[in-house]
Formats: structure tokens, C-alpha cells, sequence
């Protein structure tokens, strides 16, 4: 009764099929689907509603740039994957904020994930770079960027957006913008 | 200035393939020979690559935030949260440990209990009514044959299917046997060393496995008052008894006692006894040393030693009750005192048989 599923889990060819055509509703019913399973981890071993969250997040990142990635192997089910991943994210939070983590509380096998999670911790850590160069950026600067090379919109729909008389000035604008984005990168 | 931005928008152009052969050739040219530029062309790449990753993260987290707004963490954190009971805690904790105790716990009971049970009679109920021997069958209708072609009269021809014995419950013709003795027969026929006669059904009792049967042959000559009394009383373990049959074509004598007051699996309705009985035997009297009737052969265990059945006499005469008083006439009765008691057993034999009789079944 603890560990209850919701009958929706998807099955984890189809959430690796779902990741690899970008399906949204495969991400949601993954999501769904084993969160009561992370929730019970961390409620039961120190945490809140909002650790498990944020741990959760982190694990089915981490699944996501495996699979998208290319490498994945099913080598277990996806369900003692993600719980694997989401203990040890959260032992080791547990032990930098110095509370106990002896007698943790299992509740699902756990398989050996570490590596995974130091390529995520990399990768995390370029993350939070870029995300705080963006704001030290800041507006209009940030969502030009944004629009243009995360969401891929054409310099014309940015010059109309932004009020610009021709492209041309908003092709400077947005150069000027990404010199002061790369410095603001690297020099963090 | 201007060159810069010319230059960035032709490196994204050729990150991004949009430029032409020949215009890619000649960047590819200038990119080789100039390693300012090649430097410039490595580090924009790595760095879009940054920003797309930092895009794909930033939305996929958008998509997660979505999912959890449609999950009722409130309910889901009361109903998984530690539990503030011990108890519930190390129930949570162990249940799988208490699982297998459990189990454990329960097939040790089962096998203690099937331990114990194995002394229960196991073997399968076997009715005994005889499915006539193919050999047997062709020198029947032989004697047959020979015996109707020479009175000219009419009679079986053919040889019988199934045989089973019955005995006479009334000087004027009614017999009683095995219901799965008369089973499916399309006719009848009772036979002794007074001739055979044809017979049809009366009464069944599927329930006890009875059948009374009537002789309606017209060559049928009335008997004399029955030698034996049905006896009421269930009678006690260790009573000799024993019984007449025909699992052959002639009488044959089986001799035992009550084993047990009851029958197959505790049946209240029926004796054990210790009487080797074969296929042929069903319906055949039970009696004891007094010449009384208490039971019907019915059926043995098949892979128990003399396990033999039979059903109780006070059955036979329920099964009486159902036919109408006044066509029965002189029929047996219950009683304590019985013309037969103390004769020897031969001498007993010798009265009983005119009254057993050899039930022939055809279909």
C-alpha cells in the first residue's frame, strides 16, 4: 500500500521512446508515475514535499540526458534506476548539510549510479553558470538571446518584437548582447 | 566592428550547414589558414551547445513543473509520511520480512495438517457392477444360441451389457439393487435357478444409490415367504457378516465383518466391511449371522484392501415406502425375531438363494 503506483505508468520502453520523439506525455506520465515512490524516499529519510521535488527533478533530468544522450542501456527497470539516482542525490545533500543519514529507509532495490550523477553534477554546474551569466545580462539582452538561439526564432520575428527598424540593427544588438553573455560565461 | 558581426553570422551560418558549397569551401579555406578565426569558429560552437543545453534543461524543467502541479502532493505527503505510531513504522519497515515469516508460518501449518490427514482414506470409490467379459459374452450366447434355437421361444439373444445382483424385497416380484447397476439399460432381466425373467424399474434413489425393481415377466411364479428380515438397527464393528453375489454366472459366496460404521470419507449411510467383492457384487444382500439383511453391496475403495460399502439397511426400506402398500403384498419386514437364526450358515445359504438373484443389464 505504501509504494501504490498510479495504473498509468507508462512502461519504460515507452518512456525511452517517449524521450527520444519528445513527448510530452510521456514525460508527464513518467513523472507521474514514480514520484509517490521519491516522495516516500524523502519523507521517509529527513526531507519535505519540496526536497523530493527538487531530487526528483534532478534523477529524471539525469534519465533524460542518458537516453537523449544515446548511451542508455536498460541494464535495470527504470523505476530502481530512478530510485537509485534520487538516493543518492539525496544522501549526499544529507551529508553536506551535515544531518544524519545513518538507518536510511529503503524501500525499492538500488543499483550503482554514482557516475551518472558526477557527469550530471558537470553539467549541472554549467547549468547554474549560464543561468546566472543570463541574468547578470539582463533585459533586453537575456530574452534576444533566448528567443533567438534557445527558441529559435528568426532575426526578423526578434526585430518586430523588440521594435527594431531593421534587421540589421537587431543582428548588432543581439552580437553585442552574446559578446557580453560569452564573457560573463567564462569569467565566472 | 561590422567585420565582427559579418564574420559571427557567417560562422552560425556555417555551424549551422546554411551555407552553400562553394561558400563553405572557401570559410573552410580561410578557417584553415587563419587560426584566429578557427578559434573564434570552436569556442561559438561550444558555446551555442551550452546555451541549447541550457534551453533543453530549462524547458524540460518547465514540463515537470507542469506534471507536478497535477499531482495532489498534499494528500500524497499525508498518506506517505512516516507514520507517528512505532508500530505502523516497523510494520512499513519489515513488511517483507513479516511476509515471508508468514508464509513460512502458514505452509508449516498446512503441512502439519496434510501430515495428519494422510491417514484419511484417500483411495477413489469404485461402484462394482460388471461390464461382461468379451470371452464370457461369446460363450453365453452360445449355451444361448443352442438353448432358443431348440425351445423355439423368445428370450435374450444377445449377450448382456452390464451385470449386477439383487435380492427379492417381496415374495411377488419386487427386487432391490444398485441404481448404477440398472444405469442406462434399456431392459432388464433377473436371473436365478428358478429361470430368467424380464424386470423393469420402479423406484430409484439416487441419493443412496438404491433401485427396486419389479418382475413382470409372465412366467414369473410368486415366491414363498422370504427367509430374511431387513434389520433397522445399525449394526455393531465386528459383526460377521456376509454376502451373495454374482460376479461370475453362478452365486457366489463373500464372507467378512463391519470394519467401520461408516462408509467412504465418514458417509453415514453406509458400512465398511472387510469382504473382497469384485465387479458383479453391487446390489447383493449384506447379512449378518441371523439371517437378517443390513445392507446393500455397493461399491469398495479401489486401492484399499477390503474396503468394501455398503448402504444401510433402513435405506432399502425407505425406498420401499415409496411404492404404494397395496401393490407390494408379502413384502420383508422388519423384525427381531427371524426364522433363520441359528441355522448353520450353509443352511442359511441354501434358503437365501432362490432369492438372490443375477441382474442383467442391456443397451
Amino acid at each position: 500500500m505504501s509504494n501504490k503506483l498510479s495504473s498509468s505508468v507508462p512502461t519504460d520502453r515507452e518512456v525511452v521512446l517517449g524521450i527520444l520523439n519528445n513527448s510530452e506525455d510521456a514525460l508527464n506520465r513518467l513523472y507521474i508515475g514514480y514520484y509517490p515512490m521519491v516522495l516516500q524516499f524523502i519523507l521517509n529519510n529527513n526531507g519535505d514535499e519540496d526536497d523530493a521535488k527538487d531530487v526528483y527533478q534532478e534523477a529524471i533530468i539525469i534519465l533524460y540526458n542518458k537516453i537523449k544522450g544515446g548511451d542508455f542501456e536498460l541494464s535495470s527497470k527504470l523505476k530502481t534506476y530512478i530510485y537509485s539516482v534520487c538516493r543518492r542525490i539525496w544522501l549526499k545533500k544529507l551529508s553536506q548539510e551535515s544531518k544524519k543519514t545513518n538507518n536510511v529507509s529503503e524501500f525499492e532495490d538500488v543499483i550503482a549510479v554514482e557516475v551518472d550523477i558526477e557527469q550530471h553534477e558537470e553539467k549541472d554546474l554549467q547549468f547554474e553558470k549560464m543561468g546566472s551569466a543570463l541574468l547578470n545580462l539582463g533585459e533586453p539582452c537575456k530574452t534576444i538571446i533566448q528567443d533567438f538561439y534557445i527558441n529559435n526564432l528568426s532575426m526578423q520575428d526578434i526585430c518586430e518584437k523588440f521594435g527594431y527598424t531593421n534587421t540589421d540593427n537587431a543582428k548588432t544588438q543581439k552580437y553585442k548582447c552574446l559578446q557580453r553573455l560569452k564573457k560573463l560565461f567564462f569569467q565566472s | 566592428m561590422r567585420n565582427d558581426i559579418e564574420l559571427e553570422g557567417i560562422i552560425e551560418d556555417y555551424l549551422q550547414g546554411k551555407l552553400s558549397a562553394t561558400e563553405a569551401a572557401a570559410f573552410e579555406e580561410l578557417r584553415a589558414n587563419d587560426p584566429a578565426i578557427d578559434h573564434k569558429v570552436v569556442t561559438h560552437k561550444v558555446f551555442l551547445e551550452e546555451l541549447k543545453q541550457y534551453g533543453a534543461v530549462l524547458s524540460l524543467k518547465q514540463q515537470m513543473d507542469n506534471a507536478h502541479k497535477k499531482i495532489d502532493v498534499a494528500s500524497l505527503t499525508e498518506q506517505l509520511r512516516p507514520h507517528p505510531s512505532y508500530i505502523v513504522n516497523l510494520w512499513r519497515n519489515n513488511k517483507s520480512a513479516v511476509a515471508v515469516a508468514a508464509s513460512f508460518l502458514l505452509l508449516t501449518i498446512f503441512s502439519i495438517y496434510s501430515i495428519q490427514h494422510n491417514t484419511k482414506q484417500n483411495g477413489s470409490y469404485e461402484v462394482m457392477r460388471r461390464e461382461m467379459a468379451n470371452i464370457k459374452n461369446n460363450q453365453n450366447r452360445l449355451v444361448r444360441t443352442i438353448i432358443s434355437s431348440s425351445k423355439m421361444d423368445k428370450g435374450p439373444v444377445r449377450a448382456a451389457k452390464f451385470g449386477g445382483t439383487g435380492f427379492a424385497l417381496t415374495s411377488n416380484g419386487y427386487i432391490c439393487t444398485n441404481l448404477h447397476v440398472i444405469k442406462d439399460a434399456d431392459s432388464i432381466y433377473v436371473q436365478n435357478s428358478n429361470g430368467s425373467f424380464k424386470a423393469s424399474v420402479v423406484h430409484r434413489d439416487p441419493e443412496h444409490d438404491i433401485a427396486i425393481l419389479k418382475i413382470t415377466d409372465n412366467a414369473f411364479v410368486p415366491l414363498s415367504n422370504l427367509p430374511y428380515k431387513l434389520k433397522k438397527n445399525t449394526t455393531g464393528m465386528g459383526e460377521n457378516v456376509y454376502t451373495l453375489g454374482f460376479p461370475k454366472d453362478d452365486a457366489v459366496l463373500g464372507e467378512g465383518y463391519v470394519s467401520s460404521r461408516t462408509g467412504h470419507s465418514g458417509d453415514t449411510t453406509q458400512y465398511q466391511v472387510s469382504i473382497e467383492i469384485n465387479p458383479g457384487n453391487s446390489g447383493g444382500p449384506l447379512l449378518d449371522n441371523y439371517g437378517n439383511i443390513i445392507g446393500v453391496i455397493t461399491a469398495k475403495e479401489n486401492n484399499v484392501d477390503g474396503a468394501t460399502f455398503a448402504i444401510k439397511a433402513k435405506y432399502i426400506q425407505q425406498a420401499l415406502n415409496a411404492i404404494p402398500e397395496d401393490s407390494l403384498g408379502k413384502k420383508v419386514a422388519f423384525s427381531k425375531k427371524n426364522p433363520m437364526q441359528g441355522l448353520s450358515r450353509t443352511k442359511q445359504i441354501d434358503k437365501i438363494e432362490p432369492y438372490v438373484y443375477m441382474i442383467k443389464v442391456y443397451n
